[in-house]
């Protein structure tokens, strides 16, 4: 027994300190955290205008998985409706586009998808989509339909979010986007990207998730070399447009997120 | 029957005229007849005054021109006429030496006709009166010492350059009359106005006489087949094909549209009545660039007597240019982006685009350089008049400068540019064209109401004038393009365009649910150029709500594109009068040429350089036209049949200014087929034309007495006295013999 008292001792001071920092850590997602959801977004005068322009957001069915947690975490919901709707302002007002108040949901059920060329899905990294709906995508983008997915992060979630992808386009690779596509030069000079970090990195001093270090800047080409697919994958556009109004958020984080997303945008409506 | 009773023939009384050889004057002979007639007036009436004047009056009637006539003989009236002096006069016998001579019907040739008529007494009747030359008429006009040398070869029969050949020798000849054996195919183009003004002034009788059936038995004859001279690549060109069929009626045929032997399109059609008139349409496509020859045939059917008449050859010049298409959007939509890939998958189009992304970033593509419209929309002629069509998206008008306006205006008036307005929530009647010049370019009165423009379902429909248009196919078969049309997904949008301006065509309406049918797309001609609205930016909704493999949207846009730019001239636009010239040598070459401004260039160098079969390469240059500033005329003899490439160039001051191709084909002998049946109504016209007469074969034997009476040549004056012709007896019977049988009937006698 005196022979591990030093293990025992160790492993004591250990959990003492652990115990520490988890409490710390509490403290900061507890009430001291500055960006609480709610999805009572209030409904604008002028939702109903028919409009060029609606942020269409995909609907899709979740990644299931034995583990609880994992299965729990993400959704075609996730900012919805806010940072819909925040973002669509600044659409508004940093370009021609008419735009409509209040985003639009879709889902590759029905053929509504085909009335909106352009769609986003969030958290792509627990999607799980039917073999009917992979076809009906693939359909969609060839046809000059347009997808920007968001907000996951890590190995994990890319190998999930290519486990469809890759049925959606068993024949087309998943490329980097280089700096020199129109998608980045369209509205806005973006040379200079960087990760755009979610409130759950808040305050910020670590900008990325589980191992997605690197931001990536991927998409899936055309036979005449049009994108077809934009992945935001180890960044959070999402979180920045929902909370561009926090003074918390870093104002460098959600003016490039709101760039992105008008360059992503108005490439998909030009090419 | 006539000479029975007139004593000579009818040609006597046609040309001569009429004297009294007792030299007394008429005035004699009028007032010996009413002497007389009131002498036995007098002696009537004295006699039947009681209550029968009327019968009186029909008896002295009778009398009165009975004593008419018989002064008149007293008179000695007579016909004075010239005659051909015996053998001292030539009579030019024309022997159609051409193919069509060659047909055979009822057993025997209508050159075997000709021959049987001559040797059944005609020639030996001529040279019993006159010297006799006979000429074989093909190309040339050959003189043959009689007619055993035709051979019904030549491929073509120039009657009118025979005519004329024979009236510039009759300066040096007596020629008395002319002869004209013949089916009367003139495949050359008739008799000209000038060779019958020449026969006219020399006074020749032409007489013809007639071969071969006047309507075909069985046969299928093509009429005429029109296609453009000249298409972008890839375009879909349309083929107009008439024919006229005779025994087949009911029944069915194949027309094929083929290139070297390549099958390009074919149409299934049935016959209609014989004689009708019947027109088909068809569509191919264009494919590469290049000149395209192609052949368009109706199936040769069982029977078919003349297999030569079904098949025609047209040339089209397929364009290897690349026409520029500017497109300015107003606002990021997704009628753009559509439309941009519609086009981008034409070869024949190039697209350049302006969009307003931002209050103050225009997005360009498709641009040659880094600096091409970098001001955005042109505000100089040189950079607008670079593009051959403009299509205006949603933007307001007065975003345009008055410059730009004015600019655009010249744009399609002088140069020839086709200009395109898109529907949308800031255009047309929305944006204040209703109040701007621009509103002078559209094809519709737009109105200054400002709610035009709706985000609502709209399924649209072909109008009469769209179903014949070519630009709005978007499946060959008519019928089937309807229903297509009818069955596309409903637009996104759609805008009330306004009024209709006079000359303006629509060719698609739109179906809404709140406003009824509007106006889609409505086309105009304006100056050089054309004009043309389409009110919707939701045609996209084709390409999204369609399956992927469907192409009605790249096929619709495609089209219109063409519409616009197709006919958008060059500074040099050569021109042809057609593209095959059959039998005939002589080419007319016609070049218009503009300045940068696209105003008439008169100092220009133009050339032709031609190239055809066997290695021909001549250079051609035309002079300016004295009437026309601008255009350039000349001429050149293509003897080789075969195709010809014709690129005309011009240069001013040492410096280029155009260039253009074109291209034609000659053919010999293949026109003669198509004139199979005899053309009665050509020969007859000739000769009544020249105081001649059309003959039938059968009819000939009178023939060269009839020639006798003829003012050319050497003749002699005579009077053929006309006292004692049989119809005045006939007439003094007849007059007495009624009057015997009026008083026996009215017991006067």
């Amino acid at each position: 027994m005196r022979k591990f008292r030093p293990l025992i001792i160790a492993l004591l001071l250990g959990l003492l300190v652990w115990s520490a920092l988890y409490a710390q850590r509490r403290t900061r997602r507890g009430m001291d955290f500055p960006f609480q959801e709610s999805e009572d977004a209030p409904m604008p005068n002028d939702a109903d205008e028919k409009t060029e322009f609606a942020f269409a957001r995909l609907k899709y069915p979740n990644w299931k998985s034995n583990d609880r947690m994992w299965s729990m975490r993400g959704s075609w919901s996730i900012d919805y409706p806010k940072a819909d709707r925040q973002f669509v302002q600044g659409v508004r007002r940093l370009s021609r586009l008419h735009v409509r108040s209040v985003e639009h949901v879709v889902d590759l059920e029905s053929d509504e998808i085909f009335n909106w060329p352009w769609i986003y899905a969030v958290e792509a990294g627990h999607w799980d989509l039917t073999d009917a709906q992979c076809k009906k995508l693939r359909e969609y983008l060839l046809k000059g339909g347009f997808i920007m997915t968001d907000d996951f992060h890590g190995s994990m979630e890319w190998d999930i979010f290519m486990l469809s992808m890759k049925r959606v386009f068993p024949d087309r690779e998943m490329v980097d986007i280089p700096n020199r596509d129109p998608i980045f030069q369209v509205v806005y000079d973006l040379d200079k990207r960087f990760q755009v970090p979610g409130i759950v990195n808040y305050p910020f001093d670590q900008t990325y998730e589980y191992d997605g270090v690197k931001d990536n800047w991927r998409g899936i080409y055309d036979d005449k070399g049009r994108l077809m697919v934009g992945a935001c994958h180890n960044m959070d556009l999402g979180d920045a447009w929902e909370w561009a109004d926090s003074p918390q958020y870093p104002e460098r984080y959600a003016s490039l997120a709101y760039r992105i997303g008008i360059n992503y945008i108005i490439y998909a409506m030009s090419h | 029957m006539f000479e029975l009773l007139f004593k000579y023939p009818y040609t006597v009384y046609q040309k001569g005229s009429l004297v009294l050889q007792t030299g007394w004057s008429v005035w004699w002979w009028v007032a010996a007849t009413l002497l007389a007639a009131a002498v036995v007036g007098w002696l009537l009436f004295r006699q039947w005054n009681n209550g029968k004047r009327a019968k009186a009056i029909v008896l002295w009637t009778l009398q009165s021109m009975m004593i008419a006539i018989v002064l008149l003989l007293l008179w000695q009236p007579g016909m004075r006429i010239a005659t051909l002096k015996p053998q001292q006069n030539i009579v030019a016998v024309l022997l159609d030496d051409s193919k069509s001579m060659g047909l055979a019907e009822d057993g025997s040739t209508r050159r075997e006709e000709m021959i049987k008529t001559l040797e059944g007494g005609l020639a030996d009747g001529l040279k019993k009166k006159f010297q006799v030359r006979f000429y074989k008429m093909g190309a040339r006009l050959e003189r043959s010492a009689d007619w055993k040398g035709l051979t019904a070869q030549a491929p073509v029969s120039r009657l009118s350059d025979g005519l004329a050949q024979i009236a510039a020798e009759s300066a040096s000849l007596p020629i008395g009359a002319l002869i004209v054996m013949s089916d009367g195919g003139d495949t050359a183009g008739g008799v000209d106005r000038q060779t019958l003004a020449t026969l006219r002034s020399r006074r020749f009788p032409v007489h013809t006489i007639g071969y071969g059936r006047e309507r075909a038995e069985k046969d299928i004859a093509l009429m005429d087949v029109q296609t453009p001279a000249r298409a972008l690549a890839d375009s879909r060109l349309g083929v107009t094909v008439s024919f006229q069929q005779r025994g087949f009626a009911g029944q069915k045929a194949k027309i094929v549209v083929s290139e070297n032997g390549k099958t390009l399109t074919a149409k299934d059609v049935t016959l209609a009545a014989d004689g009708a008139p019947q027109v088909e349409n068809l569509l191919f496509n264009a494919g590469n660039a290049g000149p395209k020859t192609v052949q368009v045939a109706v199936q040769v059917l069982n029977g078919e007597t003349n297999t030569g008449n079904n098949a025609l050859t047209r040339l089209v010049q397929v364009d290897s240019r690349k026409p520029r298409i500017l497109y300015i959007e107003g606002e990021p939509r997704w009628e753009f982006k559509f439309i941009r890939r519609a086009l981008e998958e034409d070869r024949s189009i190039n697209l350049v685009t302006l969009l307003r992304t931002t209050q103050n970033k225009i997005y360009r593509q498709g641009i040659n350089t880094p600096t091409e419209l970098e001001g955005g929309f042109p505000s100089t002629l040189d950079e607008l008049f670079a593009f051959e069509g403009v299509i205006i998206g949603n933007v307001e008008a007065n975003y345009f400068t008055p410059t730009q306006v004015e600019l655009l205006q010249q744009f399609v008036d002088r140069r020839g540019g086709g200009l395109l307005f898109l529907g949308g929530r800031t255009t047309l009647a929305d944006g204040g064209y209703g109040a701007s010049p621009l509103a002078e370019l559209l094809p519709v009165n737009p109105g200054e109401r400002r709610t035009t423009f709706q985000r609502d379902r709209a399924t649209v429909e072909l109008t009469t004038a769209g179903r014949e248009s070519i630009y709005a196919r978007l499946d060959e078969d008519p019928t089937k393009n309807v229903e297509r049309w009818k069955k596309l997904p409903y637009l996104a949008d759609f805008q009330a365009a306004g009024t209709l301006k006079p000359g303006a065509v629509v060719l698609a309406e739109a179906i809404t649910e709140k406003k009824g049918r509007l106006p889609l797309w409505i086309i105009q001609n304006y100056g050089r150029g054309r004009t043309a609205v389409l009110a919707t930016s939701g045609t996209w909704r084709w390409q999204m709500s369609q399956p992927l493999e469907d192409k009605s949207h790249e096929v619709f846009w495609q089209q219109l594109s063409r519409w616009l730019v197709g006919a958008t001239p060059g500074r040099v636009v050569a021109a042809m009068t057609r593209t095959v010239f059959s039998d005939e040598r002589t080419i007319p070459l016609r070049a218009e040429v503009r300045n940068k401004q696209y105003l008439p260039l008169t100092d220009a160098k133009v050339e032709a350089r031609i190239s055809g079969p066997g290695g021909v390469a001549v250079t051609v240059e035309l002079q300016p036209d004295p009437v026309s500033p601008g255009v350039f005329l000349g001429e050149w003899g293509a003897e080789k049949p075969g195709s010809y490439l014709v690129e005309m160039y011009a240069t001013r001051a040492g410096e280029e200014v155009g260039r253009d191709t074109v291209s034609f084909r000659r053919e010999d002998g293949v026109s003669e087929a198509f004139h199979s049946e005899q053309d009665r109504e050509t020969l007859e016209r000739l000769s009544t034309q020249t105081g001649g007469r059309y003959w039938t074969p059968n009819g000939v034997k009178r023939l060269p007495e009839e020639i006798t009476y003829s003012e050319a040549g050497i003749t002699t004056r005579e009077v053929k006295d006309l006292w004692n012709i049989p119809i005045v007896f006939l007439v003094l019977a007849l007059l007495r013999g009624s009057e015997w049988l009026l008083r026996r009937k009215w017991g006067a006698v």
